[in-house]
């Protein structure tokens, strides 16, 4: 579903070259949950960046649904993060004028659904994460747990082919961590796709595969056998 | 570009920015708005309102609407008794005041001038009137502030422009000159052409207007007596029409009856002194200056606040686009913004000068010396205005938004510079 190809990613700043990915092989099928591990500064996140569409590499090339993103216009890409992925990130990145309703229902609304529809959609998406009485909060009036969970309905409400999720539990107590993990759990055991980031080791072991990053390559690849199934018994 | 569903997505972000924006932010930019908006309407309408103020004061204390006079190379209009009948046989007239006109000397203090003195005289226009009819037309009792006003059978009695006698007479000038010791009940002597004849100030006119405040009227069988008229014919018809007439077709209907024959016919604004004329341009001119200026400077202070809001959420619409909002929606929810404040900022502008400012004016016009400023703002060109500060504000929000949204998405999410 997603493959990448010797991708390469580069900064320059202040005439100092940051050569942050290497030479990056990755390949993800339709389904599949993968989690990626790494030190800060590991390359990681960059990685993230590219294969999501969010950032342009400087090399290699990056295949999703079998289409070459290098091909594509910005408004292509820009079309294509709408519909096919959804976005969960670490800081939640919700739209603070927003309520969380609204928050869920602006894609949707872009993705031209109808505004009954994607009320209807974006509210649902609520609820299945467990904020159905919070609907018209604004992310203000949300602890961090609650303002991750409208993260992740806005990022899921319009069923997309892949999730993209940077350390979703990094600025989480234990206990909402663990319920952002369930709800990851669910959509997976759901046939969703998922590419998520994490430092914590007890939340890679749900994914299918943990890839290890260091120095802009990846290192080393982990399949989890009973990563669906088991669960840490504190979950 | 402007999709309806870009529209629409723009409108739900702006709707809802403009809702849960700070008051106090919102509150400025609003009074922003409606500062640039008065300097747009108000300071050209204030420096038109002065000439405007002259030119209303011209027409209603002496031209009246439509005015006859004499033909440039003639001394009075000729066939004037046909003409007054013409003129009053018209449905559009309400009131008519023919006048003798005749230049003439005043002298004061004769009495007491020694022979080594130099007189104490001073020119001006001697008007004969009725005084009932001319009240009826120009309304000139009410100009009189001292004394009183003339009746019909006063005998020997004037009443005195107060530019003519010096304790109205702000600067000394040497070619105006003006009776000194002269009040209400003075004698003095009226001259005009041979004739000498001793009158009494009945009262003094004040007015901005200056046929009124430089000349000298009396009734009008005196000077008729004095200049040894007796034919009928007059210098001047002033004629005040019925509310609602349109002077220039009554001008027009005139002319079609032959009175341009022997006089020349003018609406009130046909008659405005040439200089008016001029300096209402001048004046245009230096308003439209000026309301530029004041256009360019609101057009940078609404693209600083827009840029200042558009860079500072720099993370916001790096998400907006991070999920799949397009830019174009983001563009149009700030040009919605500015439209908003531009809009609000321009009602709250318009409900200040057409219900406080100008009827402030009105009531108490600004006090030039030469004529009672007043506001003038014409509601076509103030909605013309209107549109011009929404049009210049939608740009000047739109540039920075578009700055801003052409960002690296990633860079504007994660707040790298």
């Amino acid at each position: 579903m997603i493959e990448t190809k010797n991708l390469t990613k580069t900064f320059h700043t202040a005439g100092i070259e940051t050569r942050v990915l290497r030479g990056i092989d990755f390949r993800a099928r339709e389904g599949e949950f993968v989690a990626i591990m790494g030190r800060s500064g590991a390359g990681k996140s960059t990685f993230l960046y590219q294969i999501s569409l969010l950032d342009d590499p400087t090399g290699g090339e990056i295949t999703i649904s079998g289409r070459d993103t290098g091909t594509m216009r910005p408004e292509e890409k820009i079309a294509f993060r709408l519909n096919q992925f959804g976005y969960v990130f670490q800081d939640y990145a919700l739209l603070a004028e927003l309520t969380a309703l609204e928050n869920v229902v602006l894609p949707l609304l872009m993705q031209n659904r109808g505004k009954k529809g994607a009320y209807e959609q974006a509210l649902t998406a609520l609820t299945s994460v467990g904020l159905g009485d919070h609907l018209h909060n604004l992310p203000s009036q949300l602890s961090g747990g609650e303002q991750q969970r409208v993260s992740i309905a806005r990022a899921v409400a319009h069923n997309p082919k892949v999730l993209f999720a940077d350390e979703p539990t990094a600025n989480l107590d234990r206990e909402s961590s663990a319920r952002v993990m369930s709800i990851f759990k669910d959509l997976h055991a759901k046939g969703q796709t998922i590419i998520m980031i994490t430092h914590e080791d007890e939340y890679a072991r749900f994914a299918q595969r943990i890839i290890h990053i260091d120095e802009g390559k990846i290192v080393s690849v982990k399949k989890e056998e009973h990563a669906a199934i088991a669960l840490p018994a504190h979950f | 570009m402007l999709s309806p569903l870009n529209i629409r997505i723009g409108f739900f972000l702006a709707v809802r920015q403009i809702r849960r924006a700070s008051l106090w932010t919102t509150g400025l930019i609003i009074f922003i708005m409606v500062l640039t908006f008065l300097n747009l309407v108000v300071v050209s309408g204030i420096l038109v309102g002065l000439i405007e103020g002259s030119i209303s004061a011209w027409h209603k204390e002496y031209t009246s609407d439509i005015i006859l006079s004499s033909l440039p190379d003639k001394s009075y209009i000729e066939n004037s008794p046909n003409l007054l009948a013409l003129v009053k046989s018209l449905p559009e007239t309400a009131a008519v005041s023919a006048r003798y006109s005749e230049g003439g000397v005043l002298e004061a203090n004769y009495k007491s001038r020694k022979a080594t003195d130099k007189p104490n005289i001073a020119s001006g226009q001697i008007l004969g009137i009725n005084p009932t009819d001319e009240n009826a037309v120009t309304g000139l009792a009410a100009s009189v502030t001292e004394g009183s006003y003339l009746l019909p059978g006063d005998y020997d009695q004037v009443l005195i422009g107060q530019f003519l006698l010096k304790q109205y007479v702000p600067v000394d000038d040497p070619n105006l000159a003006a009776l000194d010791n002269v009040a209400v009940g003075t004698k003095i002597r009226l001259k005009v052409g041979e004739v000498v004849r001793e009158v009494v100030v009945k009262g003094i006119i004040q007015s901005k207007v200056d046929a009124l405040s430089r000349n000298v009227f009396m009734v009008d069988s005196q000077l008729r007596s004095l200049i040894g008229r007796s034919d009928g014919n007059v210098d001047q018809i002033a004629i005040l029409l019925q509310p609602g007439a349109d002077p220039v077709a009554v001008r027009a209907a005139l002319e079609r009856s032959g009175a341009d024959k022997n006089a020349r016919v003018q609406t009130y604004a046909d008659a405005q002194p040439q200089f008016l004329k001029d300096i209402i341009n001048t004046f245009n001119m230096l308003g439209t200056g000026f309301s530029s200026i004041g256009l360019i400077v609101a057009s940078i202070t609404i693209f600083i606040v827009i840029f200042i809001n558009a860079y500072t959420r720099r993370k916001f619409i790096g998400i907006l686009k991070g999920i799949g909002i397009t830019g174009h929606a983001i563009e149009i929810s700030y040009v919605f913004q500015s439209i908003f404040y531009a809009a609000l900022g321009s009602l709250i502008g318009l409900g200040l000068v057409y219900l406080l400012l100008v009827p402030l004016f009105l009531a108490h016009p600004i006090n030039f010396p030469f004529s009672d400023g007043i506001l003038v703002a014409p509601v076509g060109q103030t909605l013309f205005r209107v549109l011009l500060l929404i049009v210049t504000t939608v740009i000047a929000g739109f540039l920075p938004a578009w700055m801003v949204v052409r960002r690296n998405t990633l860079d504007s999410i994660l707040g790298r510079n």
